[in-house]
This record gives C-alpha cells, sequence and structure tokens, in this order.
C-alpha cells in the first residue's frame, strides 16, 4: 500500500497533525498570556495622553519580536467583540530598552482599532504584534541635509526617525515642517520641543491648516512656504509621510528631490472613478457555496456583509493573510488600479474587487 | 411516510420562512463577545482534559487512575469533535479571525479528513437533508429507514449492523467521505481524480490517527503501553458510541420525514427551511448535556442556520417552538432514551418488509397525529375568531 509509508516518509506532516505548536501555546498562554511559542504578543506597560484625541503606548513584547528600525510599521491586533482586528502602526519612538516599543495612535474618524486604543485599552492589556516592515528608514550613510515633511498622525514614524538621528550623532543639517490642524492637535509636541532643544542640528516649524493660532504659523504647504523654510530641499533627502493631499502637493512641489514617502489608506479611502457593472457570482470552492457579490467594494468586505468571514489582517494590501487562490475570473486591484488576468492566480481579496465571475479556493 | 404536520399554503410556507429570516438576522446582529468567550472555555476545557487524561494514562497503575484518564480523554475526544470541530467547520467561528477557530484551518481528532467532512457535510447533508439518494447520511447506505428505501433482505441483519456501527462509529463516518466526495462533486469542482485519490487523503488521515493513539503515545509511557493503547482505545469507542447516539437521534427518530428528489424541484428558501423542520428531531437536556452534544441537542435549530455559533440554537428553540405552534407544525423534541428508544424501533421496523415495518411504526404515528389534529383545530379556531372580530 503507497500511503502507509506516508508517516515515515513525511515524519513532518505527523508531527504537525499532533498540533504540537498549538499545544505549547496555550500551555505557555495559560502561564502567562504575554508567552507563546509562535506569536509575537505585547504588554501594554504605559499610556500617555498625547492630544485629546491620540495616545502613545508603550509596549514591551515577548521573545518572539524579531526587532525593528526607526520609521517602520507593524500590524497591531485587538480582540474587539470576540473578533481579532488588526491594523498597522508605525514605530514613534526608540527605546533602549530591549524589546520595547512605542506607538501613538490618533482617532480615526470612523477607525474601529483607534477609537478602542484609545477608549478602552489599558496598562497591562496584551496586544498581538507582527514583523516589522517598511523601508521609510535612515539610510546607512547618513546625509548632509534631511527634510521632513509629515501632517497630523504622519508624525510619528518620522518622529522616531529624529530619535534615530540623534542616536547615531547626526552631523548635518534636519528640518522637519509638521502640519496639524490646531494647536491642541499637535502630537509629540512636548517630545519634539525637547529633541529641538537638545539638538542643534535639528530645526522644527508647526504649521496649522483648520484653526489660527498667533504662536504658529498658518495654511497648506505651498512654494513660498517652502523655500522660506528650506531653500536647499534640492539637495535635501525628503521625507514625507501625512494625508494624501499633503503628499500631493508635496511630490508636485519637489519634483526632483530625493522623496521617501509613505501613506497608509484602506481601500475605501481611495478615491478613483469606478462603477460596478451589475452583480458577480462567487463560488467560494472549499465550503461549496456559491454568492452574488455587487463588485463595487473590496471582496473581503463584500463576502463579510454576506455573513462569510474570510481571514483577514490589515485590509489594506500590506499584510497578507486574506491571499486566496483565484481558480477562474478576474479582479482588479483597488491599490493598483488594475486589471488581474483570468486565469489561476493568488488574489488578496481585501485590496481585490470582483470584476467577472469568480471561483476562489476559500 | 405521513406528516404530523398541518399541510401549509404556500402563502403560509413563504411567511414561516420570512420569520425565520427575521429570527436568523436578529441572532447574528447578537453574535459577538459572548460567543467567542464560550468557545474559548471550551477549547480550555478540552485542552485540560486532554493533557490530564493522557496524564493520568501515562502514569496509572492502578485502575482508579486508569478509568479517570480514560474518562478524561473520552470527554476531551467528545469535546474536540462536537461542540468544537463540528460547530467551527460549520464556519459558526469564522468571523472571529482566530486560526484555532477558523472552519479553514480547523483539523479533528477523528479519522475524518476535515475537507472531506466539509464537503459531504456541510454541502451534501445540509443541503439535501433527509431527501433519500442525495442525504447520504440517511441510514449510512446500509440502513434502511423509510418505505422509500426499497426492502433488500440483508437489511434483515441492520440492527446488527448498527450495533457494529456504533462502536466504529468514526470510521463509518470517514469512510464515507471519499465515497460520497467522488460521487458526488459538482461538475465545476471536479479535478478529474480517480476513486484512488480521494481514497488516499482518508487513509493518509487513518494513518495519522492510528499512529498518534496507539503507537505514539502508547510508546511514549514506555513500560506502560499496553494501557495506554487500551485507554486510546476505550476513548475513541465510548467517543463513537456517543456521537452516534446523538447523531442518530437528530434525524432518524420516528417521527422525521424523508423527501424526494421530485420534491427538491423548485424549492424556495422558506420550502427548505420546512424542510430542515421535518427531517430533524431535538434531545431535551441540560446546559453541559447541550455542549456534550455539540448542541446537535438542537438539530432543528441547527439544520435551520447551521452556521450561527451553537450556543445560540438554546434562545432560538423556544421561539422557534412558538412559531411552529401557531402554524401547526410538528416540533420533534423529546428526552435522550424516548429519542434513541424510537431510533432502534425504527432500525428494527424497516428492517423488515414494508408490510411488517407500517405495522409496527403506525400505532405511535396514529396517536401523535390525533394529538397535533386536535391542537391544529384550536388553532384554527382562534384564528376564526379573531377573523370575525376583525370583519
Amino acid at each position: 500500500m503507497k500511503t502507509f509509508p506516508f508517516i515515515y516518509n513525511q515524519p513532518k506532516d505527523f508531527l504537525n497533525s499532533l498540533q504540537w505548536k498549538d499545544w505549547a501555546d496555550f500551555l505557555l498562554g495559560e502561564i502567562n498570556p504575554l508567552f507563546s511559542f509562535t506569536e509575537t504578543k505585547a504588554k501594554v506597560i504605559d499610556i500617555r495622553e498625547e492630544t485629546a484625541d491620540s495616545r502613545t503606548f508603550v509596549l514591551r513584547t515577548n521573545r518572539n519580536w524579531k526587532g525593528i528600525q526607526a520609521g517602520q510599521h507593524f500590524p497591531v491586533s485587538v480582540e474587539i467583540a470576540g473578533r481579532k482586528v488588526t491594523r498597522f502602526y508605525s514605530l514613534s519612538g526608540l527605546s533602549k530598552e530591549k524589546r520595547t516599543l512605542q506607538i501613538t495612535v490618533k482617532k480615526q474618524a470612523g477607525g474601529l482599532v483607534s477609537h478602542y486604543l484609545n477608549e478602552r485599552t489599558q496598562v497591562g492589556d496584551i496586544l498581538g504584534l507582527g514583523a516589522a516592515q517598511g523601508d521609510f528608514v535612515l539610510p546607512k550613510t547618513l546625509p548632509n541635509s534631511i527634510l521632513f515633511l509629515a501632517g497630523g498622525s504622519g508624525i510619528t514614524p518620522v518622529h522616531s526617525l529624529l530619535q534615530d538621528l540623534k542616536e547615531r550623532n547626526f552631523q548635518g543639517k534636519a528640518k522637519l515642517l509638521y502640519f496639524s490642524r490646531h494647536d491642541k492637535d499637535i502630537i509629540l509636541q512636548d517630545s519634539l520641543d525637547l529633541l529641538e532643544k537638545e539638538n542643534s542640528w535639528l530645526e522644527i516649524k508647526h504649521v496649522l491648516t483648520d484653526i489660527k493660532s498667533e504662536e504658529y504659523d498658518f495654511g497648506f504647504l505651498s512654494k513660498k512656504m517652502l523655500e522660506d523654510f528650506a531653500p536647499n530641499w534640492k539637495e535635501s533627502l525628503v521625507y514625507l509621510c501625512g494625508p494624501a493631499p499633503l503628499q500631493n502637493s508635496a511630490k508636485q512641489l519637489l519634483a526632483g528631490a530625493e522623496i521617501k514617502s509613505e501613506l497608509f489608506l484602506l481601500p475605501n479611502q481611495r478615491v478613483s472613478a469606478f462603477s460596478s457593472n451589475g452583480p458577480k457570482e462567487v463560488s467560494l470552492l472549499l465550503s461549496h457555496k456559491t454568492v452574488q457579490i455587487k463588485g463595487e467594494k473590496s471582496i473581503l468586505e463584500e463576502l463579510e456583509e454576506i455573513g462569510i468571514f474570510a481571514p483577514s489582517g490589515c485590509r489594506m494590501g500590506i499584510c497578507h493573510t486574506c491571499v486566496c487562490k483565484k481558480k477562474s475570473g478576474a479582479v482588479s486591484h483597488m491599490v493598483k488600479e488594475e486589471a488581474s488576468g483570468e486565469g489561476e492566480e493568488n488574489i488578496q481579496i481585501c485590496v481585490s474587487r470582483a470584476v467577472e465571475n469568480l471561483e476562489l479556493e476559500l | 411516510m405521513k406528516t404530523l404536520s398541518r399541510k401549509l399554503s404556500s402563502e403560509e410556507i413563504q411567511s414561516f420562512g420570512n420569520e425565520l429570516e427575521e429570527m436568523r438576522k436578529e441572532i447574528l446582529s447578537k453574535v459577538g463577545q459572548e460567543d467567542a468567550d464560550h468557545i474559548k472555555r471550551v477549547y480550555k476545557v478540552y485542552r485540560y482534559t486532554e493533557a490530564l487524561g493522557r496524564g493520568l494514562l501515562h502514569f496509572s497503575f492502578d485502575p482508579i487512575t486508569f478509568v479517570l484518564g480514560t474518562s478524561l480523554l473520552t470527554i476531551s475526544k467528545i469535546l474536540n469533535n462536537m461542540e468544537i470541530g463540528h460547530n467551527v467547520m460549520h464556519g459558526q467561528y469564522d468571523w472571529m479571525n482566530d486560526k484555532r477557530f477558523n472552519s479553514r484551518t480547523f483539523e479533528w481528532d477523528i479519522v475524518s479528513d476535515s475537507s472531506q467532512w466539509k464537503f459531504y457535510h456541510n454541502y451534501m447533508h445540509h443541503t439535501y437533508t433527509n431527501v433519500i439518494g442525495k442525504d447520504h447520511d440517511y441510514g449510512y447506505n446500509f440502513t434502511r429507514l423509510t418505505e422509500e428505501q426499497k426492502w433488500k433482505p440483508t437489511y434483515l441483519g441492520q440492527v446488527f449492523a448498527n450495533m457494529f456501527l456504533a462502536f466504529n462509529f468514526q470510521w463509518g463516518v470517514g469512510a464515507h467521505g471519499p465515497r460520497v466526495e467522488y460521487m458526488e462533486k459538482p461538475k465545476k469542482q471536479r479535478t478529474k481524480r480517480t476513486y484512488k485519490e480521494y481514497r488516499d487523503v482518508f487513509f493518509k488521515k487513518i494513518e495519522l490517527q492510528l499512529v498518534k493513539d496507539y503507537i505514539f503515545f502508547p510508546a511514549l509511557a514506555g513500560l506502560n503501553f499496553p494501557k495506554v493503547f487500551l485507554g486510546n482505545l476505550l476513548a475513541n469507542m465510548f467517543r463513537n458510541l456517543w456521537t452516534y447516539s446523538v447523531i442518530f437521534c437528530g434525524h432518524f427518530t420516528e417521527n422525521t420525514e424523508t423527501f424526494s428528489t421530485e420534491e427538491l424541484k423548485n424549492e424556495t428558501k422558506a420550502d427548505w427551511y420546512l424542510r430542515q423542520l421535518k427531517g430533524s428531531s431535538n434531545l431535551k437536556g441540560g446546559k453541559l448535556f447541550y455542549v456534550m452534544t455539540g448542541h446537535l441537542s438542537h438539530q432543528i435549530e441547527h439544520h435551520m442556520f447551521p452556521d450561527i455559533p451553537a450556543k445560540r440554537y438554546q434562545e432560538i428553540a423556544p421561539r422557534l417552538q412558538e412559531i411552529c405552534k401557531r402554524y401547526g407544525q410538528h416540533y420533534n423534541s423529546a428526552g435522550f432514551i424516548k429519542q434513541f428508544a424510537s431510533v432502534w424501533k425504527r432500525i428494527f421496523a424497516y428492517s423488515f418488509p414494508d408490510k411488517i415495518a407500517t405495522k409496527i411504526m403506525e400505532p405511535r404515528n396514529a396517536k401523535a397525529r390525533k394529538r397535533l389534529d386536535a391542537l391544529s383545530v384550536q388553532t384554527i379556531t382562534i384564528e376564526d375568531k379573531e377573523l370575525t372580530a376583525v370583519s
């Protein structure tokens, strides 16, 4: 019989069938909720109020944490009403202690996780983490001149980059132009003030965009503002992080400069001229169901609306938790704005919209 | 097969279905933290009973620890198969986004392969409930339970065959998998595979299970090998007896009805609901009993709402009963002993040709029908009064 030597031939499969990793995780979790064999988790050890709608969380991770560079981001999972939800947050500050991280979270309009973290999370809570990623980091050899442009909560990775510069004894010049709605809305202000006071290489300028205040400048990013504050922008390395309108105007004004930028957007926050051409039929091959979806939002969201929950993570195309095999039919990628082929391929259903009838291995 | 329920007009069936749809929406909106806490708690008990059970077996030197160890392992296996496995694989907890409770990744402690099981249970059995020829769970191919199955002399031995099946239930269920998949896989999903390929999936699972229970764990115990071997064998057997009993009570009690493929034509969602009701039967008991049956004690509710977290069936049941009463529909529910006895009566009766079978089955049917007729007459007169009051 061909099958019997199976365990002999593939002992790994047998070992996995014993679910020993689940076992180890369960036992470690019973001893201490932070302990885990496979999962990266962190305990909230300190919470600081930044503004009325943002807080900084200091996290201490377990041993599975692989480390992070200033400016990178990582997935953070919380359990809300029994459901595990994941969002990405940037490292907002460096810590001298090993395995200690800091994120700063501002409440987003309609944001489930950002509201939960701001309103419910307390010191001692356990959060799930994932591996750090992103190339919004400082180069190995530091340039002489750096210009940071940040808006709103886009300051968080920039703040950790500034701290990184300080750590690395930066010898050049750095300037930060930071846009906030009004003066009470400035995130990490104390820490930024301190950084500016301690480091002669750093110059920070706060600009308010919504409500005027005597102490600060007012207005949106303009050519004049840029020339006045950083006339040498062409020779600078530019770091750009903030809402889409800021990024768009900055990229136009700074044409020619070397720009590193980061923008987190959920698929539904992207504006695109799109109209669905009617409902699509989706066959879910593993669960033996055929359902109708509208083809207007992401496949993940539309399936959830009819009560089918596929595994999901960041919901914006970064973490690949929701990847599933498409056997036939075409989808369009909502971020890249491009259509896929007809054939068999793996798709991320959180950023894919159904264009035709689909067959998914789900 | 004669029905105990009042025949409904198509409008009545439609409004019956609408009421259930409404209920479904309402219950689904409540699903959340409570359900997550429940399944995690059960998971914890399952893990602890397994650890403790296996631990006791490994170090058992006297009959007491052996019996205790075996019982705990039995409980653990039952929880794994019923309240966790069966419900998780229906997708009841997919919304939690937790890989331990996700229908796509879950694999259970039983010889039936989870992907095959999901096909012939979630799809075949739940779509074609009690449709003779389509629902392969109906009689598991060798038990005759209705006049619609043609009598053959081999059925004479089905009482004994079922006793044998009860002790080895997981093998019956597992062996079912490749066969049904081979026969029934819809054309759309059919990759050209031979029966052997389907069967190998099952064989692989068998091998993993057998090596785990009868070689790996006994070997770990060293000199205690025979005791651990025996403990595992008994635990698997008791689990088999339990699951057999619960599952047979779900569809094969005396008054559960069967359907033909013709009746499926033009079936609406409301008709489907009604078929689930007529084809299933419940067990009464306490909360612990419900959990140990994986809430298959609420087979009717489960068949109407297979993807609602199972513990919710407890709050659905009284409301569903009330709806059934209003529509004059028989809601088949009784204690475990009564239902189990009625299953065996049915197995016994239909092992004989129809002439004898109907004679054994008829008296109780007649009595029940009389009772129900009286009930539906009552409801009709109430409706009449209301009508006159309105006019």
